[in-house]
């Protein structure tokens, strides 16, 4: 199972990286599915390493919490939980590529991207090259309340709604 | 035989024109993208990659030869959009037409709606079949005459001439859209449009090119909330006021325009819970609604989704009254469909005159016609050899596994290559338009 769910990672970055070179610009639509399949693979992936690895370290009681608290932390890509052994990916990077607004963009951000298009290799895992930068967003999330603005895209009055986290993916067994 | 269009099982389709280019190496430019009867079903447009425009005309029927079936014969070619940049963002804005919509015939001229992902055009299509002849200070080929020479005055007059249908954009609607257009729809009321892209759905007035109306907007303040986008919308047939809108999550919203100008709250949601057996990594983007279309008379509204048709009556919103399996075969092979990309196509779903028959084409150049009153369907093939004049199509058959039977062919066997997208249905004859990769089929009713 986690072998597939490898290779349908592996196969959603891929097609997401080739997504950014096609001619009409970024599809929305398609970026959105591919993304979230992507972490569907990886969420169902990464609960697998750690059930192994925590069956060869025999630490039973403690891991499902941590590995839960890991699959949130990684889901959110906070740098400072990646696990040693894996390198976490950059799955907010293909999101970030969505944006429209280019003032959430950050220089170095736009830099690494330009540095892999270069690049023709398929990605495995990517390295994680710079902190996230949005922490104070991230903060918010986790309270689950966002201030809906308008980042004058339209002419609307602010809404306040509630966020929910709709990227967990269904962890199957 | 006329008619409103009766049941698809009891008609025998019969192949009837192909046009498009013969050989197998297809254009990128001329990869049709949509098909689109006008009102009265006589004229029929498709648009391509390349960004133009076909206008095919049917012929006055031969009442002496009830034999002769009417064609469908070029009317009108344009180019309606050209590849552009976009200089701020450093993107390509591609030609691809991505929706036809004609407009009701309100004079001799005729009007359609022709959009892009990021430009609409309004064009008219008007014929000249007389040129005035005579002027006093012209020569026919248009130098001047010497004033000196003039010495009586005439009348110009009109007198005939080869009939030249002309196409000029009436309207330019620019600046819309921030995201990819993927659909427009005209009103009822014959004033106003609407047209949508992944995010917002903007009204427009066809009179009016320097603004619009933003009627929905589902974007978050913060992208990576993303969680759905709007896939297709259309107004209601008959009810100016009621519009429906698709996602990516496989809901229906339908929107009421008296409640509030702004229609971010739906007034009904439709949605059916989704089966947790059929659960997979693919199970979101083939949930994913890619066309959605009401039915003739406004009672019920038909959606398509990667393996089936749903058809939903506007009453009630927790499920759908039907649902048809277009390629049932193919759920089984979703991980191939995710590595060859076939699985993000995008079939588009068209419903008969009378509303008791849809169709919907799906690999292999086929498609299929769902009877709905008689709980049949059949699946039939557009293809190169069935091209004879008047040459009933035979039902094909795919074996899902198994032993495979005589004619018969077997899910690994077909080509994904060739996909049938977009068909569409005249809106009061048995007469079908089906567009393959590059070619345009017209299939008719067989008569007797």
């Amino acid at each position: 199972m986690d072998v597939e769910a490898k290779r349908i990672m592996a196969l959603s970055i891929s097609k997401l990286y080739s997504l950014r070179t096609q001619r009409g610009g970024l599809s929305l639509h398609r970026g959105l599915l591919l993304s979230m399949t992507m972490r569907a693979a990886r969420d169902i992936y990464h609960t697998a390493q750690l059930l192994r690895d925590a069956e060869e370290e025999q630490v039973v009681p403690c891991v499902p919490d941590a590995a839960i608290e890991e699959l949130m932390e990684i889901s959110k890509d906070s740098p400072q939980t990646s696990t040693p052994k894996e390198v976490a990916m950059k799955p907010q990077e293909p999101k970030e590529t969505l944006e429209d607004d280019k003032e959430n963009r950050c220089a170095s951000e736009r830099h690494s991207r330009k540095r892999r298009c270069k690049t023709a290799v398929e990605p495995d895992f990517l390295p994680l090259k710079e902190a996230k930068m949005d922490t104070d967003e991230e903060k918010q999330h986790l309270q689950g309340e966002v201030l809906r603005t308008n980042n004058g895209n339209s002419c609307r009055q602010a809404e306040t709604l509630t966020a929910f986290p709709t990227n967990r993916a269904i962890v199957a067994c | 035989m006329a008619g409103a269009g009766g049941g698809g099982n009891d008609v025998q389709w019969c192949f009837s024109q192909v046009k498009g280019a013969i050989d197998d190496d297809v254009a990128e430019a001329d990869i049709i993208s949509t098909v689109e009867f006008n009102h009265s079903g006589e004229l029929l447009a498709t648009g391509d990659k390349g960004g133009r425009v076909v206008i095919f005309q049917q012929e006055t029927e031969n009442k002496s030869q009830p034999q002769c079936r009417s064609e469908y014969n070029v009317y009108s070619t344009f180019q309606s959009h050209e590849p552009e940049f976009d200089y701020l963002k450093s993107l390509e804005i591609e030609e691809k037409i991505n929706k036809i919509r004609w407009l009701p015939q309100k004079n001799a001229a005729q009007f359609l709606l022709s959009t892009n992902d990021k430009t609409i055009k309004l064009w008219k299509i008007s014929e000249r079949d007389k040129r005035p002849e005579g002027y006093n200070l012209k020569e026919e080929d248009g130098r001047y005459r010497d004033a000196a020479t003039i010495t009586t005055l005439r009348v110009p007059v009109f007198r005939p001439m080869d009939l030249m249908v002309e196409a000029s954009p009436r309207r330019v609607f620019v600046n819309g859209h921030t995201y990819h257009i993927n659909s427009i729809s005209v009103n009822s009321d014959n004033e106003t449009y609407l047209s949508a892209d992944d995010l917002r759905i903007n009204l427009w007035h066809l009179e009016i090119t320097d603004r619009s109306f933003n009627v929905v907007d589902i974007k978050p303040a913060n992208m990576e909330e993303l969680t759905e986008v709007i896939t297709a919308a259309e107004f209601h047939p008959h009810q100016c006021n009621t519009f429906v809108y698709s996602s990516s999550k496989g809901t229906i919203r339908l929107c009421d325009m008296r409640a509030s100008a702004l229609c971010d709250k739906h007034s009904k949601l439709f949605e059916e819970p989704e089966d947790p057996s059929n659960r997979s990594f693919f199970s979101e983007i083939i949930s994913s609604i890619s066309d959605v279309k009401f039915s003739h008379n406004g009672r019920y509204m038909m959606t398509r989704d990667y393996l089936s048709v749903k058809i939903w009556d506007l009453n009630m919103e927790n499920r759908p009254v039907e649902t048809y399996q277009v390629h049932e075969y193919l759920r089984s092979k979703l991980c191939s469909l995710y590595e060859n990309d076939c699985i993000f196509d995008k079939f588009e779903c068209c419903w008969n005159g009378n509303d008791s028959v849809v169709m919907t084409g799906s690999y292999n150049n086929f498609f299929r016609m769902l009877d709905r009153s008689q709980r049949r369907d059949v699946t039939l093939e557009a293809s190169r050899e069935s091209c004879k004049a008047r040459q009933v199509l035979k039902p094909r058959r795919v074996c899902a596994g198994g032993k495979r039977k005589k004619d018969e062919i077997s899910v690994d066997s077909l080509d994904f290559n060739k996909k049938i997208l977009h068909t569409a249905w005249h809106p009061q004859e048995n007469i079908i338009a089906v567009a393959t990769t590059n070619n345009l089929y017209i299939f008719q009713e067989k008569v007797n």
